[in-house]
């Protein structure tokens, strides 16, 4: 169609009520995604916008439910339906949104994501002008062949239009009348497009799929060390990657107390608090670390689990790094002329998972049926289901618990599964932990879950199981010994290793007792240290040395680790002395599990999310994940 | 046998600042009245010695939080007279708007939170949220239009952002400012609305007279809050640069803030100055609301400083919107401001909500601030309450204390004193 | 049983507590949650019970470390109210000059010489007195934060500062990056929530909000470098809410 019909076609989509135009427009000397009033605006000349197109469809801040707390469950989704059209996208942010699709409409559905994602037509446009700190040309990100309901290329007077699906057809056929393409017109296109690559200035020395073994030959390259003492730790090259998707989730209430909403908030890689637990604990403390992640999780982690490499080469990171060492053009350049070749592998466990449909995001109704103090800072909470449905979990799962206008923490289940209530022990360490121990028998909670992968129970089945558990770590652990004893018979030899602070800290006594009244199970409790004066009959000293003088036969031992993060190494030494092999060491680890389905990025370890793949882990899966132990 | 009465009124409420009102009787007679100020000192002549030019007006917007608007654009109107910076016609609109968002948002906190409580008959509007919701609404949704033009023109209503040297870093769009003119307009209705209910309270306001002599800014032809000369209801005309003969600053055992004297023992400067001093400029909308309250210039009774204010938030109003239309006309432009640092002296003086105020700088060939010194309007006006409280004082003498205490309270918030402001200033001249 | 509220301020310029009351209509929601009991720039009454005190301003004079002093040990939970309470602000900027220097610089010869009202000591942030349990930084403070304070202590909630810095809002607004429109920023060092609103008016950031709990100062002088900045220029804006003896 002509330029004339063009901008005709965007003035009647705007006039459009229906929808929302959302189009490139400048914003002082740079570009910017946001509605436009009329055609004119529009600036397909444009290099780059400061922000990707995502934030129309993942929002920097976006309300996830509305809540009133004055009344016993009150809850919305806030889910975003609004119809838009996006015009201007270019072709590495195209190829970036269908990263996102993968990422938020794969396994487990957002259910946020896919109300606006379906809502939201793309009008892809082709590069008339490169952005200076691009190199989508050497990633092939510069054309994309579909990911858009529209494709248009800007010929001067003529603008081609190519059609991606049905949807984007119809659009064109109902507020233009576009003329057919000439041969020549398709050869202007196919010219402009094979004339973009030239004109990058900056380039890969290496093809994309070079990357993944780059990563893995270079962890210890001096370039982290160097570029993160430069690194201002602002976390700008994260919140304008159109790839990036981690978020962060939180409460707030309106001022009159009653109202308030659950907001989800971009967040990055590189803060600091991004890897914060509710004890205080950073597990990415070291900025080297927190500044080498971002290219391991673009360039290693997300290829080996979605198969594509989570850079498109827009530049906007670089662009926007003041100390410019953002790049991953550069770093990985670096990376391909003095490579270290030392490989470490990073393996992910292959865990099945059935996917999550809907209800992601808003948790279900459920009612404290007990309460049970259990030491200073822990309480065994019974809870039901407010829709009567049994919780369906396995051994060694968690589950996120919401108090509204507080928020969100994950928990362990402590129960075996079955029933139609569960238990949940929960330490009073951070807000909703606090929070719940406020509220009363009857009182209502929300839950999301159960979530991650726990405890194999067939797996177990005619073995002998050592259970090594310290402090909080019998939690989740009892559940999967609930079983245990549940089903006596399908296990061999049962022992319970139990290890606390003090007296006073011990967990679950009474079924540590009884666990130890049950025929070929022997259960020793141990305490750190025993003050004057206070009553205890088991034995004073660390978990480890309740171990050198059992008597078992390692082959068909299956060892079974849960405790605080201190615990692993050393009471796995002891295991391998006993010449447990590695592969029947089990543990279980604890970070922070926001999202609970791979999403929200604040529980990974290196390739591994806690949250899908984990909580429990073959010890093998993880013993040289570097972050851990 | 009249007994002794001993009023201490410690920290006055609903002030900005710390002050203190002493009122003594021994005898049926006067022994001892003192308006007292206890603010702790700031120093920001002394701290902005070194700063460079351009974080003059960020440091002395700091002066005071209600009216930082007024303090920043007297700052940059000396530090562009000391360096010779020049500013577009823009730029001044935008600045004179600025200074209509804040007199509206000051004197609408003023009349409306600080002063209506008393002519109501309670201690603060809090209360008033459940007895008078309706009035309280109005006060509200003034203030609150207020703060938005404040918004709209300097990124923040307290400590401004896009005020610069030379012009603004950031302006509103055509689209804003056609969106607040529509506002304004149902802002007047809702000013005459809350006219009206400080009219139905308005008896409580003492009939007290006492001749006095007023300054502010005049100009020929519009009611001037930017820039003009100085004038005196004693008459004379003064350029802003000899302010030092006119302000006579000095330093009393009982205040860490400078009094002023000028023609007379003591001065008054705000909103019943500017009324007495260029009531000719004022639209008829605002004229109108003097009417109201039978208010003429010149008025010499300082409780009527709060109509006074009244009278100026209908013309703030009427005149932000001729402002509006001029910006429009000229179409707005996104400008860049041109500064070329050059060694001088500058004194800025402009009408801010509560008088007259003047910034002075030297700056060196670094642009670098040498020498400050900033004359605070309630400076020049704390001589005046107190020879105000001396001439009421005696006509109090046996009434109960309690009315005592409100009516000198009374005075001394019509004065609208902002205190925290008034304890910093230089060059002192002890008398 | 509503918590008790009280304002209290010091050496400052009182529009923290403006800001309070800029919540307009949201404040009559705020006190139907707590009960001012004290907040002298508006209110007559006044109670010395209160549960929770806001304090503005920052301690100048031996009588006002008595003042807060007092108002510590009748507070359940005291909150530092705005930069210079949390850290001083541009107070403390005089504390490059002796107490006799300024005091000669502003009152001249005039006789103060022991008027206790006069009576200066280089200036202080609150916790340089008395402990403070929370902060909200900022000249002046932003309204969103302190009624999301509020209402966390409210409901019971430990009330968290943003740990990272105000880049991180200036991306999320799709601010340009005032270096790139050539000014000088102390956004990258800052402590967030402010919703980047100087940057957000192409202004850079002074630092009002304090600096971080670990600000990378060495990359944001190489920064400043880059930018063509003087050390001294640097340190002149690097004080001028943080103001610290010597060199950062």
């Amino acid at each position: 169609m002509s330029k004339r019909e063009w901008l005709d076609f965007v003035d009647r989509l705007i006039n459009e009520d229906e929808m929302e135009v959302i189009g490139v427009r400048a914003k002082g000397s740079k570009f910017q995604f946001a509605p436009i009033d009329s055609s004119e605006e529009l600036r397909l000349d444009y290099n780059v916008t400061i922000l990707p197109p995502k934030k129309q469809l993942l929002p920097p801040h976006e309300d996830l439910m509305t809540y009133d707390i004055s009344k016993p469950f009150n809850v919305l989704s806030s889910k975003d339906e609004g119809k838009k059209i996006l015009i201007g996208v270019h072709p590495y942010d195209v190829i970036a949104i269908q990263q996102m699709d993968e990422i938020y409409l794969g396994t487990h559905r957002d259910e946020h994501y896919d109300a606006r994602r379906k809502n939201t037509l793309i009008i892809a446009s082709d590069i008339l002008n490169v952005p200076e700190r691009s190199f989508s040309g050497s990633l092939g990100t510069h054309v994309v062949e579909d990911g858009f309901d529209l494709l248009i290329t800007d010929l001067g007077d003529m603008v081609a239009v190519t059609i991606g699906t049905k949807e984007g057809e119809e659009l064109l056929n109902t507020f233009a009348e576009p003329g057919e393409a000439t041969d020549e017109d398709e050869m202007k296109v196919k010219r402009l497009r094979d004339e973009l690559p030239a004109k990058y200035q900056r380039k890969l020395k290496v093809d994309k799929y070079q990357w993944e073994k780059l990563l893995e030959e270079n962890y210890d390259h001096p370039i982290w060390e160097e570029n993160s003492k430069k690194c201002l730790t602002c976390g700008s090259c994260t919140l304008v990657c159109p790839t990036c998707f981690c978020y962060d989730v939180e409460d707030v209430m309106n001022i009159n107390m009653k109202e308030g909403k659950r907001v989800r908030t971009w967040d990055g890689c590189l803060l600091r608090d991004f890897t914060l637990v509710a004890g205080g604990e950073v597990f990415r403390e070291d900025l080297k670390d927190r500044y080498r992640h971002r290219y391991y999780r673009k360039g290693l982690f997300l290829p080996m689990r979605n198969g594509f490499v989570a850079c498109v080469g827009c530049g906007r990171c670089a662009t926007q790094c003041l100390p410019d060492i953002a790049d991953p053009c550069d770093v990985i350049n670096t990376l391909a002329s003095y490579s270290m070749h030392e490989k470490v592998n990073f393996p992910i466990p292959d865990v099945k998972q059935a996917g999550i449909e809907e209800g992601l995001l808003v948790p279900e109704p459920a009612t404290i049926v007990k309460k049970e103090r259990m030491t200073e800072l822990e309480t065994l909470y019974e809870i039901k289901l407010d829709s009567g449905k049994e919780l369906g979990h396995k051994p060694g799962q968690f589950i996120e618990l919401s108090i509204f206008g507080i928020g969100e923490a994950p928990i362990s289940v402590s129960s075996s599964p079955g029933g139609m209530t569960f238990e949940l022990l929960v330490r009073r360490i951070g807000h909703v932990t606090n929070k719940l121990e406020s509220l009363e028998v009857g009182e209502k909670i929300g839950i999301r879950g159960p979530f991650g992968n726990g405890f194999d129970v067939k797996d177990l089945e005619g073995k002998d199981i050592l259970f090594v558990s310290g402090g909080c770590g019998l939690a989740p652990t009892r559940s999967l010994i609930n079983y245990v004893m549940e089903h006596r018979d399908d296990f061999g030899r049962v022992t319970i290793l139990y290890g606390c602070k003090d007296p006073k800290a011990i967990l679950f006594d009474r079924d540590l007792r009884s666990w130890g009244d049950v025929k070929d199970v022997t259960v020793k409790r141990t305490v750190d240290s025993c003050p004057d004066g206070e009553c205890w009959d088991g034995d004073v000293g660390l978990i480890t040395t309740l171990i050198p003088p059992l008597d078992m036969d390692p082959e068909n031992t299956i060892g079974i680790v849960v405790g605080p993060p201190i615990m692993y190494k050393f009471v796995i030494k002891e295991l391998k002395a006993k010449k447990i092999p590695d592969d029947n060491i089990i543990v279980s680890l604890e970070r922070r599990m926001k999202c609970g389905v791979g999403k929200c990025g604040h529980c990974q370890m290196n390739g591994i999310y806690v949250c899908l793949e984990g909580p429990v882990f073959k010890y093998n899966d993880v013993k040289d994940i570097p972050e851990a132990f | 046998m009249v007994k002794d009465v001993n009023i201490h009124v410690k920290h006055l409420t609903r002030v900005e600042g710390h002050g203190n009102i002493y009122f003594n009787t021994k005898n049926g007679e006067v022994s001892n009245i003192l308006w007292e100020v206890d603010e702790a000192p700031r120093f920001f002549e002394a701290f902005v010695r070194g700063k460079s030019y351009d974080q003059l007006s960020h440091l002395t917007s700091r002066i005071c939080g209600i009216c930082s608007i007024g303090h920043s654009i007297a700052s940059l109107r000396a530090t562009e007279a000391a360096m010779g910076v020049q500013i577009s016609e823009q730029t001044e609109l935008l600045r004179r708007l600025a200074l209509h968002g804040e007199n509206l948002q000051s004197h609408s906190l003023h009349v409306g939170y600080l002063v209506a409580p008393d002519l109501i008959g309670a201690p603060s509007v809090v209360p008033l949220v459940k007895t008078h919701t309706d009035a309280v609404i109005k006060i509200v949704t003034l203030h609150k239009f207020a703060n938005y033009l404040s918004d709209l023109t300097c990124g923040r209503t307290i400590h401004p952002i896009t005020l610069e040297v030379g012009g603004f870093t950031s302006i509103p769009t055509e689209k804003q400012l056609v969106e607040v003119k529509k506002q304004i307009i149902d802002t007047m209705v809702v000013t005459g609305e809350v006219a009206g209910i400080v009219l139905a309270n308005a008896h409580k306001l003492p009939d007290f007279q006492r001749e006095s002599e007023f300054i502010g800014l005049t100009a020929d032809d519009h009611y001037p809050y930017y820039k003009g000369d100085v004038a005196s209801t004693d008459g004379g005309m003064w350029p802003p640069e000899s302010y030092l003969d006119i302000t006579n600053e000095y330093v009393v055992p009982q205040s860490t803030a400078k009094h002023c004297k000028h023609n007379r023992d003591s001065y008054m400067v705000g909103a019943l100055a500017r009324f007495n001093l260029n009531y000719r400029h004022l639209s008829d909308e605002a004229k109108a609301v003097a009417e109201m309250f039978g208010l003429e210039p010149v008025c010499y009774n300082p409780y009527m400083n709060s109509i006074a204010q009244l009278v100026e938030i209908m013309d703030s109003l009427v005149d932000s919107t001729r402002i509006i239309d001029q910006l429009l006309s000229n179409g707005l432009k996104n400008e860049t401001s041109e500064v070329e640092i050059r060694p001088g002296r500058g004194v800025g003086a402009v009408e801010v909500p509560r008088g007259l105020l003047f910034h002075d700088y030297t700056i060196d060939g670094l642009g670098n601030c040498i020498k400050a010194n900033c004359v605070i309007p309630t400076n020049q006006n704390h001589g005046n309450i107190q020879k105000d409280m001396e001439a009421i004082g005696p006509t109090l003498v046996g009434k109960p204390e309690k009315e005592i205490e409100l009516t000198l309270e009374m005075l001394v918030r019509a004065y609208d004193p902002c205190i925290s402001c008034s304890t910093h200033y230089l060059d002192v001249k002890f008398l | 049983m509503k918590p008790k509220v009280a304002f209290f301020d010091f050496a400052s310029c009182e529009g923290c507590q403006l800001e309070v009351i800029n919540l307009e209509e949201k404040i009559i929601d705020l006190i139907d949650v707590v009960e001012i009991v004290s907040f002298r720039e508006a209110m007559k009454e006044h109670s010395d019970e209160y549960d929770i005190a806001f304090i503005e301003g920052s301690i100048q004079r031996p009588m006002d470390e008595e003042r807060l002093k007092k108002i510590r040990g009748n507070a359940k939970i005291l909150v530092a109210l705005g930069a210079c309470a949390c850290i001083g602000g541009v107070n403390k900027l005089r504390n490059e000059w002796s107490v006799d220097n300024v005091k000669e610089e502003v009152y001249g010869d005039a006789d103060i010489e022991g008027n206790k009202l006069f009576d200066a000591f280089p200036t202080k942030a609150i916790n340089e007195v008395v402990d403070v349990d929370f902060y909200i930084p900022g000249c002046p403070i932003n309204k969103v934060e302190f009624a999301k304070v509020v209402s966390h202590l409210a409901i019971g909630k430990t009330p968290q500062l943003p740990n990272y810095p105000v880049c991180v809002e200036c991306k999320k607004n799709e601010n340009i990056c005032v270096f790139e429109l050539g000014k000088f920023c102390l956004g990258p060092v800052t402590r967030a929530g402010c919703n980047a609103i100087c940057p957000q008016f192409q202004d850079g950031c002074e630092g009002c909000r304090g600096f971080l709990e670990d600000p990378k100062m060495e990359a944001q002088k190489d920064v400043l470098r880059k930018y063509g900045i003087r050390l001294d220029d640097m340190m002149k804006r690097f004080n001028m809410f943080n103001y610290k003896k010597g060199v950062y």
